[in-house]
Order: C-alpha cells, then structure tokens, then sequence
C-alpha cells in the first residue's frame, strides 16, 4: 500500500497542471497571432507604399518623356500630334517604356470603379488609340480616382492650369501636366501630387495652333 | 522482491532525507526562471514593436518624399518672369515657393547670355524648415 502513495500526482493534480498549461499556452499563442498578423500587416502595407512610389516616380518619367509623336488623319489628311488631355484621362506617347522595349510606349490613364488603369501599347506610325483599344488594362493606383491639370503660357506670359488639352487641334505639348490622385477613402491614404514638365512640346514640322488654347 | 529488500535499512522511501529530494523546485528557481523568460518574451515583443514603428516611419517618409518630389517640380517650372499660378489642390499654404538669388557667375563668362541659373528655396513655414535648388530661367534680353 505504501507505493500506491508514492506513485506520483493525483488526478486532480494532474488535470489542474494540464488546464493551467493549456491557459498559458493558449494566452501565449494568441498574443504571438497578434504580434505575428501586425507584422504582416506592417509589410504589406510598406511594400504598397513601395510599390506605389515606384509607381509615382515612373510615371513622371513617362510624362517627362513625353514625344510629340504625329500620325496622319485618315479623313482629313492632316498631321496631328498625338496627346488627347482630358480632365479625367490622359492618352500621350512617351519615350519612356515600362521594362526594357526600347521603342516608343502609347500610355493611358482612365479611372475605373477598382482605381486607375493604365493601358500600354506599343506607339507605331499611326494613330495608337486602335492599339491602346486593344490591350488589357492594369491596375496601377488600387483605390485612387485621377484627375489632370494641363500648363500653357497665355498671351501676357501669364502661366495658367487649364483642364483638357486636345493634342489634335493644338498640335503640340503642354508646358507640364499635373496628375492628382485623390484617394476614395481619406482616412487610409493621402492624395498625390504628380507634376512633370515637357521638355519636348513641339514637333520638329508641325506648326502649332496655341491660338486655340488662350 | 525488489520492495521487500529496503526493510533491511528501513524505509528509504519515506525517510526524511528522500523526501526532502523528492520535493519540486523552490520559490527563487521558479522566480529566476520566470525572470527569464519574461525578459526573453520581453525582448522579442520590443522588437517586433520597433520594427513595426520604424514601418511605419518609413512608409511616411516615402510618402512625404513624393509629396516634396511634386513641390519640386513645381518650382522649376516656376519662374520670377512669369505670373505662376499653382494648381488647385496644391493651393494650400504648408509651403511657399521663393525666388532665391541667382548664383555667381564664373570668372570667365564674357558673353551676355539669356539662360542662366537661379536658385529657388521651398519653405515649410510650420516646420521651419526650407529645400534650396536651383534652376534654369530664360531671361527677356541677354545680361
């Protein structure tokens, strides 16, 4: 009878030992979830702040390279300039090109109900709005809505922000664009100013049609 | 049997000095060994909090980089020969855009000429703070 007592804990101890070790492991495990989810939390939200100000800073090149590039109207046989400003999208031709193609890229940018798109095509000798048409869109600001700002020079050198800018008809560059982006929920993000100049406005045998404009 | 030899020397099993064995980890190890553990866990949660704050910083400064970017831009296209107006959203008065003097002219320069230097300074009137910079401005006649 004497082993019987020496036999170690007693059931209730056993189970009292148990369910404070179960208490404490889950109380462990749980604060460990937390910390782990808001470090992963953390790194994604850095990485698409990342992602965005590469994004940010590659589209200024795009619309700093901005290329007078010309095309011949099918129906009226005349030399336009391609660049069609909108107050909410913007189509030009650049000679920035994402990744390594080395030619001439069309660029597009239009809101949509996910955020701004872009459209990315190829720029040939013709007018690239068929090609652009025809290309699938990226998502390049998740959750912003965009909205352009074009910069000339009026008669009296006065510097004004206007909000189209038909390349067609005026045949050359504005002086800079500027790019807003507004986010659809202000409370997580804030909005970004984008302003590039256009070193390159005009085109080296189109006269241009700044009358149109003042 | 094996139970039936310690009745030879008594009863080791229940002798005081096995008991005394027997019994578990005093206070001060469970306190010394609580100690360390906490410091441990400790140290890793501070960790992972100075990660996440320098994240966080980080993420800040990359926006105020691009925001500060944009200023830039602004005030080379700027110029103290032509009336600027800025753009809506970029109105507010967090800072301002001032024409700086213009620098030096090399020891050598002979000829009137009408592209020259001029520096610009952004001010952040609250933080006190300001970015100089300089840029090309096209002057009406040569000087």
């Amino acid at each position: 009878m004497r082993q019987h007592r020496q036999a170690g804990f007693t059931l209730m101890e056993i189970i009292i030992a148990l369910s404070l070790t179960a208490m404490l492991l889950t109380m462990l495990t749980a604060g460990l979830f937390g910390v782990v989810r808001d470090w992963d939390d953390d790194a994604s939200a850095l990485e698409d702040s990342m992602d965005q100000a590469v994004t940010v800073l590659q589209l200024e090149r795009a619309l700093l390279g901005a290329f007078p590039h010309s095309y011949r109207n099918q129906e009226t046989l005349a030399r336009e300039v391609y660049f069609k400003g909108e107050e909410d999208s913007l189509s030009w031709v650049s000679e920035v090109s994402p990744g390594r193609q080395g030619s001439r890229t069309a660029w597009q940018l239009t809101n949509d109900s996910e955020g701004v798109m872009a459209y990315l095509a190829p720029a040939m000798s013709d007018n690239p709005d068929e090609r652009l048409a025809e290309v699938e869109p990226r998502l390049l600001f998740p959750g912003y809505q965009v909205s352009f700002e074009y910069l000339y020079e009026d008669l009296e050198f006065a510097r004004l922000w206007r909000d189209s800018w038909p390349g067609a008809d005026v045949n050359i560059l504005p002086l800079a664009v500027h790019v807003h982006l507004t986010p659809d929920d202000d409370m997580v993000s804030e909005p970004i100013d984008i302003i590039a100049a256009m070193p390159a406005r005009q085109h080296r045998a189109i006269r241009p049609n700044l009358e149109l404009i003042q | 049997m094996k139970h039936s030899f310690p009745s030879i020397t008594g009863r080791p099993f229940n002798s005081p000095d096995y008991r005394r064995k027997q019994h578990g980890f005093t206070l001060l190890e469970v306190l010394v060994a609580l100690t360390i553990t906490s410091l441990v866990l400790g140290g890793i949660f501070t960790l992972a909090a100075g990660s996440k704050r320098l994240a966080v910083s980080t993420q800040h400064s990359v926006q105020d980089s691009a925001a500060i970017r944009a200023k830039i831009n602004l005030a080379l296209i700027d110029n103290q020969f032509r009336d600027f107006q800025l753009p809506q959203s970029m109105e507010d008065n967090a800072y301002l855009i001032e024409t700086g003097e213009r620098p030096e002219d090399p020891t050598r320069r002979t000829e009137p000429m009408r592209d020259l230097l001029q520096l610009y300074n952004i001010e952040y009137p609250d933080q006190e703070t300001s970015l100089i910079g300089t840029r090309w401005i096209r002057l009406e006649l040569p000087e």
